[in-house]
This record gives C-alpha cells, structure tokens and sequence, in this order.
C-alpha cells in the first residue's frame, strides 16, 4: 500500500489571489472563484490553504480547494462563524491572501472502482481526486450525505463530472433516509479504494466499514489549526509509530510509544483508515 | 528599505549570541523553521526558538490541544517530544543544515532533569543559545511550574548555569504575584538574559456539552488578548534587572513590539502572529525600521525603556549592549 507522503514538500507559498466570481450554492453555502495561477498548478487532489483573514487579526480558516483549473482555483465553505463571514463578505476583484498548498492530499494508486464518502462540507475536498479517479478510467461512486436536501450542495457538479451519486439525507428528504455510511454499508458491490471527507462519526463508520471489509480506505481528517503548516504541534492524531506518515518518535522499548501523534496539518491531513489509533 | 540616512541598527546582543534583527520567533510555534519556509522573507527571523525538549519522550495531550478564543488561543500541547536522546539522533542532524539561529528550548520536572537536558545541548554547536522553559502551563498539576516559585527558579537556574556556557534565557510565567521578584532570582542565579511571557492560565467550556474545550482542560492563553499583561510583565522586570529582555505575548504589529521595546524589551518574540500570517515578522521588522528612521533614532537601543517612566531613580537599564 502507497505511502501519504506528501510528494512535494515545501510548495507552499503565499499567493495573493484575486476573487473573480463568488456563487452562493445554497443559504450560507459559498464558492468563491479565485485567481490563483501558482497554486492552481501546484495543487493536488485532498491538499488544503489556509486563508490569511482579510480583515482584523482573526485566526486563519483552513479549507480544502474544492476546484483547480489551468489559472483558476475554488475554495467551497459553509458560512458558520465570524471567520468564514468575513471570508464570505470578500468582494468579487478583490485579493485574498492564502498559505498553500499544504498537507499530504488523496493518493489514487491504481484502484479500479474508487468509493469517494462525503458529508457536509467534506464535498469541498473530493472533488479533484474524484475527477482524477474518473480522468484515469476508474469507476467512481459518490456517497454523499448531508442534514437536508438543500444541503447536497453540487452534487450535480460532481455526476456531471462522471460519478455516480448515492445522495443520504438525515431527514430523509433526498435520497437514502439516514446516515450515509448505512448507505454505503448496504452495497454489494464493495470498491477497491475508499475516500473519505467530513464530519468525525461518519469517517470512524467509514473505518469502520473499510476494515471489516478489509478495503483500503484514505480519511480527510480536521481538526482545529493554529498555523496549519505543522509548526505548532496543536492539531494531532493517534498514529501506528511503523506507519510512513509517522513523525519520528522513539519505540515503546525506548521509553516511547507504538502509537505517535501525527500532526493533521502536516503529516495529514489524509490518513490510512487502519493506520489510526484514534 | 533604502533611505539617505544609514538604516538604523536593529541588532541585538544577548551575552554571545547576536541577532541581526530583534525578532525571535517563540518556542513551540515555529517548529524549526523549516515549517514556514518560503512563507517569509528569512532576513526578518533573528532567530528560532525551538519548540521544547525534555529528559523522557513524552506523547504530549490529548486533543483539542487548540480553542480559538476572542482575541487570541487556548492551547495545551503538552510539550509533545521524542526525549533529548532521540532529539540528538534524530533531531539535531539536521539543524546544522540550516543557515538560520537557532536556540534550544529545555523543559523538566526536576532540576536534575533541566540540568541533564541543558548539559546535552550544551554539546550542539549549532544552537546558539539556550531557552530554559520553565513556565509551560500545561503540564504540571494545578499549573505549579519552577517559574511561580522564586527559590525552585534560582535552583534550577543556578543548575543549567553550572553546565553551559552558551547564553541562557529564562522563560518567566505570567501567573504569579510578582515577576519582578522570580525575575531578580533568575538573574541572580545566572541568567543572560529574560523571556517575558510565556503563556496566561485559561479555559474555555463546551456550553453544549458541558465539558472543557480543551483535552488537558485548562491552557495557556496567547494573543492580542495578553499583550497588555505582557507589556506591563516587562515594564515591572525591566526595572528590577539589568539582564536583556526578550518581550513577548500578543506582538502581531510593529507597534504592538514597540511597546516592549519602550518598556524595556530589548528583543521580541512572534508566536501566535505567525498562525494568522506568516508574513508577521517582515511587517513588524519593517515597521520598526520605519519608525526608528521617522524619529531619528540610529540604533533600536536608543529606545529601549524610554517609557519606562516613573521609575527614573530604580531603573537602572544599561544593558549589556549599552
């Protein structure tokens, strides 16, 4: 099994980007357009930029690049604080500075029959890897779940863009009534790899799943950020030491551990399922 | 920055070590500097402060380590490390690679403990000095540390100074009565020069879930929301002793570090800034710049303590750079 590690190490930069358009894909739900040439070519599938605030000396907004194109890039978030308000409120010509791109990001291999899971805003980090997995003739399968059919956002996007879409809502109003994991859980037809972005519980079902199944599966994980860059050690996770994504930590019989904590932000933020103590 | 006038000297020097430019960037925030390169011009980092190491490996806290708070983070890493043995295997190899200064940070519960780790870094050539943090609030029971008691700081102090010759600046904790007072023992004892602040005591609560916000339960505050006490730590210390002082807690602006400077920091330290925007440093190295240039000043110097008012008598401010 491929290791997560992250093939270009220290490409981030800053980029001042210029918003060409902002769409609003459902209430509080926004897409802005950015021009951002540099990063658009450096980006790959699952990495992630961390927005400088454009205003006052609020702590930067980690978000996954939803889209990347020749000059063009995307950033999708849920409007939910004072940060991503702001961030929203970024007018169409202005500039937004960015940090990236950061992390590790999805790593395809050569799976024939990709399972990409998403909830919520975890939409806004698959969208390159699955447009990859189509482009090298994969099948590709989207399980996306979310509160309410309202908020399935661009799902449309992502059939036009050649995957099948498996659509669960909590309340029923779409699609599969219920998690979108039990949705997942009732295939017969189990892929080869799994993808996973969003909320905690559905990517620890989503673990779950994948090791029952024994299916190799890549989960997206968040946590809170500072620096987002890997320097202050605030956004970790329980990691096997013999893992390839480990930081270097001295074994048990050292006086250390067989489990290590893994920065998200720089050894991450994608994970092997079966890698995780968590 | 180009001007008729000579640009001002910002240069610092705390017993061997010389910084260019007054700007550390703080422990625990900047991994080793290889984490944010290419994100910022090098010229404005007057050196590295690394993050923390201790006798024993230790796996740090648990999660969330981090809560954004109004005007700043909560944070209770935990002082997350592979122990000072791994660290010389596996660590120290690389910091010779580097070009830019880097100081070591020691963190222990004993003070056999700092004195060991600090015996062992003495021996790395390419630190160029020592931070003794003995203030981390997010370890220790209750957030006692060396740093709240005046005899445990002389102690441990007089311990790293017996076993190193490289200079030695020791973090002072905001949470105690009086800083002044741990500061003039910490001097006393051996210290070339003064951390002031490390991190204030805070929490925050999952109203929701009833339950603290932060793995460890309680943190250590950062951020705009402590510069005040920041500010006011270094005035206090600055007129109880003559050692340098490294200001820091909440500097996100040229101003914001002026105020250290002018109330007696001769350096400064950047920590949560760099989170919001990397490019902290170079904004704050040239803001400093400007100003000294816009006051005619031809050294940072000139200025260290100049609103050190009140005190004309006690504050005996020389420095060693004098």
């Amino acid at each position: 099994m491929q290791a997560l590690v992250c093939s270009s190490p220290g490409a981030a930069a800053v980029h001042t980007a210029t918003v060409l358009d902002r769409r609003l894909v459902a209430d509080d739900v926004v897409v802005l357009g950015l021009h951002a040439p540099v990063l658009a070519a450096a980006v790959r599938p699952g990495q992630f930029v961390m927005t400088i605030p454009p205003c006052g000396m609020q702590a930067a907004v980690a978000l996954g690049l939803y889209e990347a194109r020749e000059d063009r890039c995307s950033i999708l978030f849920f409007v939910c604080g004072p940060r991503t308000r702001a961030l929203a409120a970024v007018q169409v010509g202005a500039s937004l500075d960015l940090v990236g791109p950061l992390g590790n990001g999805f790593d395809l291999g050569d799976a024939r029959d990709v399972a990409i899971v998403a909830g919520g805003v975890g939409i806004a980090s698959v969208l390159l890897a699955a447009r990859e997995a189509v482009r090298s003739g994969a099948r590709v399968r989207l399980y996306y779940g979310a509160r309410t059919a309202t908020r399935l956002v661009e799902a449309e996007r992502f059939v036009r863009e050649g995957c099948e879409l498996l659509a669960a809502t909590d309340d029923g109003s779409h699609g599969f009534h219920g998690r979108v994991t039990e949705l997942l859980a009732r295939t017969a037809d189990r892929p080869d790899l799994i993808l996973a972005c969003g909320p905690h519980g559905m990517l620890r079902a989503t673990a779950d799943l994948a090791l029952a199944w024994n299916v190799p599966a890549q989960l997206s994980l968040e946590e809170t950020f500072a620096c987002g860059v890997g320097g202050c050690w605030g956004c970790v996770v329980p990691l096997v030491r013999t893992s390839a994504q480990a930081p270097h930590f001295p074994p048990a019989e050292r006086g250390g551990s067989d489990v290590v904590r893994a920065r998200v932000c720089r050894e991450g933020p994608v994970f092997w399922a079966h890698e995780l103590r968590w | 920055m180009v001007s008729e006038t000579r640009a001002p000297d910002l240069s610092v020097r705390i017993g061997s070590l010389h910084l260019r430019v007054p700007t550390l960037m703080a422990s625990g925030c900047y991994g080793t500097g290889d984490e944010f390169a290419g994100l910022v011009d090098p010229s404005a980092i007057g050196a590295v402060v690394l993050k923390s190491v201790t006798r024993m490996p230790r796996l740090g806290n648990p999660t969330p380590r981090l809560v954004h708070t109004p005007a700043g983070m909560l944070n209770a890493i935990g002082l997350q490390n592979p122990g000072i043995e791994w660290y010389l295997e596996h660590d120290v190899p690389a910091f010779a690679r580097h070009d830019r200064t880097l100081i070591g940070s020691v963190a222990g519960f004993s003070v056999d403990e700092y004195a060991y780790v600090c015996e062992r870094l003495d021996a790395v050539e390419c630190l160029a000095a020592i931070e003794l943090n003995i203030s981390c609030p997010n370890v220790a029971s209750e957030g006692e540390t060396f740093a709240c008691d005046p005899r445990l700081t002389a102690s441990v102090v007089r311990a790293a100074r017996a076993v190193t010759g490289k200079p030695l600046i020791v973090k002072l904790s905001p949470n105690v009565t009086d800083i002044a007072a741990i500061a003039v023992e910490a001097q006393e004892a051996g210290a070339d020069a003064l951390a002031v602040i490390n991190t204030v005591r805070g929490m925050a609560i999952d109203v929701d879930r009833r339950v603290p916000r932060l793995g460890n339960v309680t943190g250590g505050l950062s951020g705009p929301a402590i510069r005040p006490i920041a500010v006011l730590a270094v005035y206090e210390v600055a007129r109880a002793v003559t050692i340098p002082i490294v200001g820091q807690g909440g500097i996100e602006t040229a101003n914001d570090a002026l105020e250290f400077f002018l109330a007696g920091a001769s350096a400064i330290a950047i920590g949560t800034a760099n989170f919001i925007d990397p490019r902290a440093p170079e904004r704050i190295v040239h803001g400093i710049r400007a100003y000294l240039q816009a006051h005619g000043h031809a050294s940072l110097r000139e200025i260290v303590g100049a609103a050190n008012v009140g005190f004309a008598d006690a504050y005996q401010y020389e420095g060693d750079e004098g």
